[in-house]
């Protein structure tokens, strides 16, 4: 164990003084944040530079209701002006003004909820579907004016929701999405991204190891160190190197990622939904997903002296951590449904689709957890014993890749 | 002299075909012990089997009083046959992962990397990375590397191959150094004339088997006899029939005569006939070289002296 370490150390150290993983390192969330925030730059950009000024004529007091409505909604970028012109008189001042619209607020709209209004010549193609935001303060002074009991406003006012009948405790529930799915999606969620954010850096890494045991051979450096340490003290520290390097990986990105995301959504208290009881779970799998993928890996690569003439065997196995993307459209539209539960008992799939499940389903399914992370463990160790057969010979065969007859024979010895 | 590693009766086989018959043969302390062999005649297998890298079927391979898994592998210094380093690393840090993987102190491993890197004319290298060096530079790296921890056993296979005259000199006189400073060194070789020159003891094999295994002088003497070669218009027939000749090889007007192996040169020289045509005449002994040969092409020498096998 102990020269397994060092060689983990190795490896690490190897890695981290090594040019292209330090950009990679540091270029990754550099890409991610520039996919963050420049499309938001770009649309605020567009929005601002050419807002429409609305002329409001009012003459029924809703003048206020409009204005906090278009201050409260992002999307409609407005400057609200009050104006006491008639549509007549603005008409010339639309033209004029191109990106502009005169809306009309009076009695008529009250009774029979028509709102009349203009635009100028150069209005954005969305305008009437923005107006429709001012619907639900004219419905209110409707109501208002109305003369009704505040029971009968209040029922008025609430739109219809429809209830599945089997679900007796979502009638104490005030939420209205659908059964099933988590009331507080950063509740789950946030350590299930963090979750999901370690697997993907362990699963990239974990891919560098069938790098390094391809290199391994393709250097012929293996002799050498085999001359030291045993074959598998060989394989576990590269396991153990390349696990620190994704957990190193995933601290520099989230030194990036947590500021950044804490700063671009502040309305949402991330640190607090993040350390809790349930980011252990999502790590434990995240782990248990690098060491199934780590080993298949490592056995893969000594078998392979050249990469680029790799079989289409060894290329299916190394699509294997992406197969969880079949599944995300089943396991989304229905995370309790039987493709969620199939995905989650693949071992190949279960560290992600679990994730998946994890951070959408409310009541966490505990008996599908513990039955797909047994399959997990079990085939992590025999996951490894296999790698460590197929690395033993694979390790030290020189000028050729292993076809799958061949590696099915040593699996065989 | 004091035994280090000695291999008794090993045996491996690949599939279904016998790789090693009954290899059996000791390595002294502060001797050069060389493994030789045509390509295929089982030298590394031999080898791989003594570092553990690979487990052989039969015998046994004890390293002082250590057996098989028991070996104090740190003890012991390999440089393989297919051998390399990492690319995108330094010099000095992977000789010093060698080391840790020896469990060797790394300060004494940086000061004896410093020297070595000097005597084998790569001082200041020690921080260039290993895709900058040459292959020559390579192949020194990687000997210092099986050499940093003091091993008291040295196992070298093909240290030679790829080396030019001048490395192969300066690779001779640090082998030389360590034997005479106590390390037991087994190498595999089949450049015969270098082995010739610094060898203890030989071991040559051929197809799995022991062939001939002895004191290089020993070796010599019992099989390396006396050669005669004649420059001149001579007939093979007039050739043979001088006493204590063997046997002629002729190549035109080159004749080679190996000549009997007790016979006296004065004597012999003296009895040469009169009537030959002698342009050129030099008498030798039949090199290592000239015994590798005829084992890899098959022909027995000691059959076809025909003495060796009656004693």
């Amino acid at each position: 164990m102990r020269n397994s370490f060092k060689v983990g150390k190795w490896e690490l150290k190897r890695n981290l003084k090594s040019k292209s993983f330090l950009i990679s390192l540091f270029l990754t969330p550099l890409i991610f944040i520039f996919f963050a925030t420049v499309p938001s730059l770009l649309m605020s950009d567009d929005e601002g530079s050419d807002a429409t000024t609305v002329y409001v004529n009012d003459s029924i007091g809703a003048y206020s209701l409009v204005e906090s409505v278009v201050n409260q909604q992002d999307f409609l970028n407005w400057n609200v002006t009050e104006t006491d012109d008639s549509l007549e008189d603005v008409r010339g001042t639309l033209q004029e003004e191109g990106n502009a619209a005169f809306v009309a607020l009076n009695e008529a709209t009250l009774e029979n909820g028509v709102v009349n209004y203009a635009t100028g010549s150069d209005i954005g193609g969305n305008f009437p579907a923005q107006i429709q935001a001012l619907e639900q303060p004219i419905k209110q002074l409707q109501i208002q004016q109305a003369d009704l009991t505040e029971e009968q406003a209040n029922l008025v006012a609430t739109p219809v929701q429809f209830q599945m009948a089997d679900q007796p405790s979502s009638s104490d529930v005030t939420s209205n999405s659908p059964a099933g799915f988590a009331e507080d999606p950063f509740k789950n969620g946030i350590p299930a991204m963090f979750g999901g954010i370690v697997l993907f850096s362990i699963v990239i890494t974990g891919m560098m190891i069938f790098q390094s045991a391809s290199q391994e051979k393709k250097e012929k450096v293996a002799e050498i160190i085999l001359s030291s340490v045993t074959p598998a003290e060989l394989m576990q520290g590269k396991i153990i190197g390349y696990f620190g390097l994704g957990l190193f990986q995933v601290t520099v990105w989230m030194v990036f990622i947590i500021p950044l995301s804490v700063y671009l959504v502040d309305d949402i208290p991330i640190i607090d939904y993040l350390l809790t009881p349930q980011l252990l779970l999502f790590v434990l799998i995240a782990i248990l997903g690098y060491l199934l993928f780590a080993s298949l890996f490592v056995g893969l690569g000594a078998t392979l002296e050249d990469a680029n003439s790799s079989s289409n065997f060894q290329g299916m196995v190394m699509m294997l951590p992406f197969l969880p993307v079949v599944l995300i459209g089943p396991v989304l539209s229905d995370p309790t449904g039987l493709a969620a539960q199939v995905g989650t008992y693949i071992p190949f799939t279960s560290p992600a689709i679990l994730m998946m499940r994890l951070a959408i389903i409310d009541e966490w399914p505990w008996m599908d957890i513990i039955i797909g992370l047994a399959i997990l463990i079990v085939s992590i160790w025999v996951c490894m014993k296999l790698a460590g057969k197929i690395f033993k010979i694979g390790i030290l065969i020189y000028g050729k890749n292993a076809t799958p007859q061949e590696i099915l024979k040593w699996l065989r010895a | 002299m004091e035994q280090v590693l000695s291999v008794k009766q090993l045996q491996k086989s690949f599939k279904d075909t016998q790789v090693l018959h009954d290899i059996t043969f000791d390595v002294h302390k502060g001797e050069i012990m060389a493994v030789l062999g045509p390509n295929g005649a089982g030298k590394s297998t031999t080898i791989r089997n003594i570092m553990g890298i690979m487990y052989p079927d039969g015998g046994e391979v004890v390293f002082h009083n250590h057996h098989g898994d028991t070996i104090p592998r740190h003890k012991i210094g390999y440089l393989p046959e297919e051998r390399g380093l990492y690319k995108n690393v330094k010099v000095m840090d992977i000789l010093l992962y060698f080391a840790e993987l020896k469990d060797y102190p790394l300060d004494r491993a940086k000061e004896r990397a410093l020297d070595y890197l000097k005597r084998f004319d790569l001082e200041g290298k020690e921080n260039v990375s290993v895709e900058e060096l040459s292959k020559g530079m390579g192949q020194k790296v990687q000997f210092i590397g099986s050499i940093i921890h003091e091993p008291e056993l040295l196992i070298l296979d093909e240290p030679f191959s790829g080396l030019d005259p001048v490395s192969q000199d300066v690779f001779k006189r640090e082998i030389k150094k360590l034997a005479d400073n106590g390390t037991a060194i087994l190498l595999s070789s089949h450049q015969m004339n270098l082995v010739e020159e610094m060898c203890d003891r030989l071991f040559l094999m051929n197809k799995g088997q022991q062939v001939i295994y002895g004191a290089m002088k020993d070796v010599k003497a019992e099989y390396a006899n006396f050669k005669c070669t004649i420059y001149g218009d001579n007939d093979v027939a007039t050739l043979e029939a001088i006493q204590d000749v063997t046997r002629v090889e002729q190549d035109g007007s080159t004749s080679v005569l190996y000549l009997d192996r007790d016979v006296t040169l004065p004597g012999w020289l003296s009895n040469i006939p009169g009537d030959l045509d002698v342009q050129e005449i030099f008498v030798d002994r039949i090199s290592l070289h000239e015994i590798f040969v005829d084992v890899a092409l098959g022909r027995s020498i000691a059959a076809k002296e025909g003495v060796l096998d009656a004693e």
